[in-house]
């Protein structure tokens, strides 16, 4: 359990970048989803929520 | 990796969302519904305010919701969907709460794995300390957070200044956090200061008939629940870093059920 992150090898760095960007990717889809898109259903829906984490909204 | 950071991020973003959509019923749910009522008598009757108490009525109130072509609560023709009052809307909160708590989770998950650091929940705390230094306190030295109904500039100027700002205070930090040269903390502190030298845009000053009192508790709040989420979201994603690979070493061996 200790050893899987010790040692870093080529195939790890590969691994490793793509599972950043991807996680990247996702994570700036979903805030944008809930925090900025324009569409007014997605607005009114995540309205509380993007008042109160101070989102700029509307 | 690419599924422990997926596995973690989900774990993390859904307790930081538990502990926020608790703390936005209770603290800024309350504050924003009464804002509402201030926002939709002045809608109704723009020349009259409804609520006793204010001796004069301002032509000049700007609202932002019936100002708004796109997005307004209530002006006329179509009606746009909206969850219903009451428990839909509530369930709405927390659903958006959840989304961006994954959202924000995956990109607090993203840094720690890019910066190379051991994941633990201490670490992840201090990355998570950051994120909120990064995307609630320093966009609301500009932005304070708003209560519906407040004038404010252009939505897209807004947008624009407020992910610039969360952008520039969180490489400012890493520069200065992480890479420590004197350059580094030279440029970091130039990169965190420069957005508010800039200065956020900002609408016209008007005077509203709510209570001043609702929008500083309300930032306050905001700030404060801001930080709670952060506090759990990097000590969340830390420990289910961890839970999720002693799992994973668990499951290879004798069970099959890793949650994922």
């Amino acid at each position: 359990m200790v050893s899987i992150t010790r040692s870093l090898s080529p195939a790890l760095v590969g691994e490793r970048l793509s599972a950043v960007l991807l996680a990247a990717t996702v994570g700036i889809g979903l805030l944008f989803v809930s925090g900025f898109a324009p569409v007014v259903a997605l607005h009114n829906a995540a309205h509380d929520w993007r008042h109160a984490h101070n989102f700029p909204c509307h | 990796m690419t599924k422990r950071l997926l596995a973690a991020a989900l774990v993390a973003g859904f307790l930081a969302a538990c502990v926020a959509s608790v703390l936005q019923f209770a603290l800024t749910s309350p504050l924003i519904l009464a804002a509402e009522k201030y926002e939709t008598a002045e809608t109704v009757a723009p020349a009259v305010h409804a609520f006793s108490g204010h001796a004069f009525a301002n032509p000049l109130i700007v609202l932002a919701h019936s100002g708004h072509g796109a997005a307004g609560h209530d002006h006329g023709g179509e009606p746009q969907w909206q969850p219903a009052p009451g428990l839909p809307r509530l369930a709405f909160t927390a659903l958006a709460t959840l989304v961006s708590g994954v959202g924000y989770a995956l990109l607090l998950g993203a840094v720690l794995v890019a910066a190379g650091r051991e994941v633990t929940p201490g670490e992840a705390l201090k990355f998570g300390v950051g994120g909120f230094l990064a995307a609630s306190l320093a966009p609301a030295i500009g932005l304070p957070p708003e209560l519906p109904g407040v004038a404010a500039a252009a939505l897209e100027s807004r947008q624009l200044w407020w992910v610039a700002t969360a952008l520039a205070t969180a490489s400012g930090l890493y520069l200065l956090a992480i890479r420590r040269g004197p350059v580094a903390i030279a440029l970091g502190l130039a990169l965190i200061v420069a957005p508010h030298l800039w200065g956020a845009p900002h609408g016209p000053e008007d005077i509203s008939a709510m209570p001043p009192v609702y929008a500083a508790q309300f930032a306050a709040r905001s700030l404060a629940i801001g930080f709670a989420f952060w506090a759990v979201l990097g000590l969340a994603f830390g420990w289910a870093w961890g839970t999720v690979a002693g799992k994973q070493d668990i499951a290879s061996g004798r069970r099959s059920g890793v949650p994922a």
